[in-house]
């Protein structure tokens, strides 16, 4: 387009441009300074877009030459009546919704509904979703209600969207040969480990063996020595008396019975053995105390210490092994009930996780309420933190401790015993705390349980406020495809209604059907017959009419607040999007058209209150 | 500027024979700030303006605030939303959407508010 344009040495020809109803003055100057100064355009006209489209729709008969013009537009709504083919602009409505609101809501309502695929929600990506799927219910309230019951009219109107998403390659379960290799290989592995262990014990046996022959030997060496020469004979052995020989030896013979692998047999010996030698380890323990010396009596105590504590372990060891069994007998006895009857007993345990559940975040959620409170509430920090009963306790020691002690004078801390009130109130002493031990204790045990029977078991995470962006369950499981599914249900309604309730988006201003009402309220003509002309040809232009549905919302509207019995007809622009340019172009190409700009010597003269006032005729 | 360049039109040609000023003569230090006012300022400087109430101008044509009773939608479902939690100023539909509300952090409350245009603003 610029290569054709260096060919013209300047621009001669008048220039038609669009503008919002009611330009600001401001705008209209600079946008003329532009034109003239920079461009050197010989003459300039301004019109209304939504006027052109009008004009254009009614030389085709789509609306007559008394008519109301509706023009949704991007950021803002018009409605502008139209009287004899011109507009009046005192009766002009203008509201600042349009389809950017709608889009940016719907972005909005989407990034929120969906953290992490908030990449995917781009501008375009989410106005191409708006102009496919977004369309106007006929009445707000009983769609919603419709969605709420989960009908299947709403499962039909809900629209999904599946995003891009590769399945994690599955691991096969490993086929047969590489179970038999994988098995193979193992049972190669143990086998060496085996006779690496065996070769082990055996050289080890064969070394304690010698060795206990060696010591054999020299006992009989022993024996036969006389009793002068024991002492030079022993020193040269190395040992320093026949007891430790003979201890060295049971010893010794004692690891290679181990090592031949006698061993469980040696150890119940061994016990009974300790069991039966109590009564001789704790000689003292049965003679009366005026029998014994001082070094006696310490000995008898140290004896009486040591029974006491061994016979401690050995009873709770006791106690432990009937545990055990009461234990296994329980789950003996759960199992039996769960063969007999599978389903009963699942559904017991699910009501029984669920109680407990609720109890334990109910406590959780007591105890922790003070810290939850967002921070933009006055009312709820603090509040939460007294609703406990031994916090209750706490606050009213703290008060009476201030205020009940000298009527008006504080002598809190005069008497020692003041200072006790800081152990009653220590936060450590929350015997809350046992009981909900107890509950969590259960509550996992039967999750586990749960776990290990239901395949359809899921264990309820808690939702803490530190878990960053997602607002449900963290991923515990493998991704799925649902979870790269967009729903769009209620949104597809829900945004373009705020077209006609700007009070959603937090904007005060009237809706679409109720603009129409004001438009013609501020007309002021008291005259009847034109207002039901106005109203039986409503013109609806601009990019946002296209939503499906507006004209009957529109209908519905407007004879809510119009007297009964008027008539109410609506009628869509042939091209709501591209009408303006086609009218514009119309116009300008019209022989009169010349009439209706002005030249920037006009400009200069007239100044800016003259352009203020300039407007075009329509009709040419 | 090289022959691709202007072929591909990317960038914009230098001069343009149709224009009476070019750019270059006008900011001649190549800093071309096009400062445009805000919709604001411009605002203002109509309401300066002094203008007979009759005729209709940019602020005049605005729209009245809706007669019509606000309607009240849940904020995370979109439902009719009877209640209000004081403490997030939300508005939801049912108990579910109100464990969904206490369970949501600070900023995705901030972000439900700045939809209707309530949330805090710190500045």
């Amino acid at each position: 387009m610029f290569r054709a344009w260096t060919w013209a040495e300047q621009i001669d020809h008048p220039i038609l441009i669009t503008e919002c109803v009611c330009n600001p003055v401001q705008s209209r100057s600079k946008m003329a300074e532009l034109l003239f100064e920079t461009y050197g355009v010989p003459s300039v006209a301004f019109g209304v877009d939504a006027a052109f489209s009008y004009k254009y729709n009614q030389q085709r008969g789509i609306c007559q030459k008394d008519s109301l013009a509706i023009c949704p537009g991007f950021t803002t709504t018009h409605v502008i009546p139209f009287v004899d083919g011109e507009p009046v602009y005192r009766g002009c409505c203008r509201t600042n919704i349009g389809g950017y609101h709608v889009t940016d809501n719907l972005k909005q309502l989407l990034s929120l509904k969906y953290p992490h695929h908030m990449a995917r929600f781009t501008w375009e990506k989410i106005e191409d979703l708006k102009m496919e799927h977004c369309y106007i219910a006929p009445d707000y309230a009983v769609e919603a209600r419709l969605f709420q019951k989960g009908s299947k009219e709403a499962e039909d109107k809900t629209r999904c969207w599946q995003l891009p998403w590769v399945p994690p390659p599955i691991e096969e379960p490993p086929s047969e040969e590489e179970i038999a290799r994988k098995a193979a290989i193992k049972e190669r592995q143990g086998q060496r480990l085996r006779e690496m262990a065996e070769a082990k014990r055996s050289s080890r046996i064969n070394e304690l063996e010698n060795q206990l022959h060696g010591l054999e030997f020299l006992l009989q060496q022993l024996a036969q020595v006389e009793e002068e020469e024991i002492s030079s004979f022993l020193s040269k052995t190395g040992y320093v008396s026949k007891q430790e020989i003979e201890s060295t030896l049971t010893k010794v013979s004692q690891s290679l019975r181990k090592a031949k692998g006698e061993l469980k047999v040696e150890q119940a010996e061994n016990e009974e053995k300790a069991d039966s030698s109590t009564s001789d380890k704790y000689p003292l323990i049965n003679v009366p105390d005026n029998m014994l010396t001082p070094e006696q009596l310490k000995e008898k105590k140290r004896q009486i210490f040591l029974k006491t504590t061994t016979e401690g372990r050995q009873r709770a060891k006791q106690k432990r092994f009937e545990e055990e069994l009461e234990r296994e007998k329980k789950t003996r006895e759960d199992e039996e009930r769960r063969l007999e009857n599978p389903e009963l007993y699942l559904e017991q345990m699910r009501t029984k996780y669920k109680e407990l559940y609720e109890k334990v975040e109910q406590r959780k959620r007591l105890k922790t309420n003070g810290g939850h409170a967002n921070g933009n509430s006055s009312g709820g920090v603090g509040r939460g933190e007294r609703l406990n009963a031994a916090q209750k306790e706490r606050m009213r020691l703290l008060t009476t401790a201030a205020f009940d002690r000298g009527k008006g004078e504080d002598n809190f801390g005069a008497k020692d015993e003041d200072w006790q009130l800081y152990k009653l109130m220590s936060k450590d002493n929350d015997d809350d705390d046992d009981g909900a031990d107890e509950d969590e204790a259960e509550l996992a045990r039967v999750c586990s349980r749960l776990q290990a029977i239901d395949p359809t078991f899921v264990p309820k995470l808690e939702p803490t406020p530190s878990q960053a962006a997602t607002t449900e369950v963290p991923r515990v499981r493998p991704l799925t495809k649902e979870d790269f599914q967009v729903v769009l249900g209620v949104e597809r309604f829900r945004c373009p209604e705020i077209l006609f309730h700007p009070n959603l988006v937090g904007i005060d201003q009237a809706g679409l059907d109720e603009m129409t009402e004001a438009s013609i309220r501020r007309l002021v003509s008291k005259n009847e017959a034109l207002e039901d002309r106005l109203t039986s040809s409503i013109f609806m232009t601009g990019g946002c009419s296209l939503f499906p549905g507006i004209n009957e919302r529109l209908e519905a509207g407007i004879r809510m607040l119009r007297p009964c019995g008027s008539p109410i007809k609506v009628a869509r622009a042939l091209d709501p999007v591209l009408d303006a340019w086609r009218g514009a172009s119309a116009y300008a190409a019209n022989l009169q058209f010349q009439q209706q700009t002005f030249s920037r010597v006009d400009y200069y003269e007239k100044g800016e209150d003259w352009l203020r006032r300039y407007q075009l005729r329509y009709t040419l | 500027m090289e022959a691709e360049v202007i072929k591909a039109e990317l960038v914009l040609p230098t001069h343009m024979s149709f224009k009476r000023i070019q750019m270059y003569e006008k900011y001649p230090k190549g800093q071309s700030k096009v400062r445009w006012k805000q919709l604001k300022q411009i605002l203002q400087a109509e309401i300066c303006q002094n203008y007979s109430p009759d005729e209709p101008n940019y602020v005049n044509i605005d729209s009245p605030p809706s007669m019509q009773p606000c309607k009240r939608i849940c904020d995370i479902t979109g439902f009719e939303a009877p209640y209000h939690d004081p403490r997030t100023n939300l508005r939801y539909a049912n108990t579910d959407v109100f464990k969904l509300v206490r369970s949501l952090p600070n900023e995705y409350v901030q972000r439900y508010l700045a939809l209707r245009k309530a949330a805090v603003v710190l500045r």
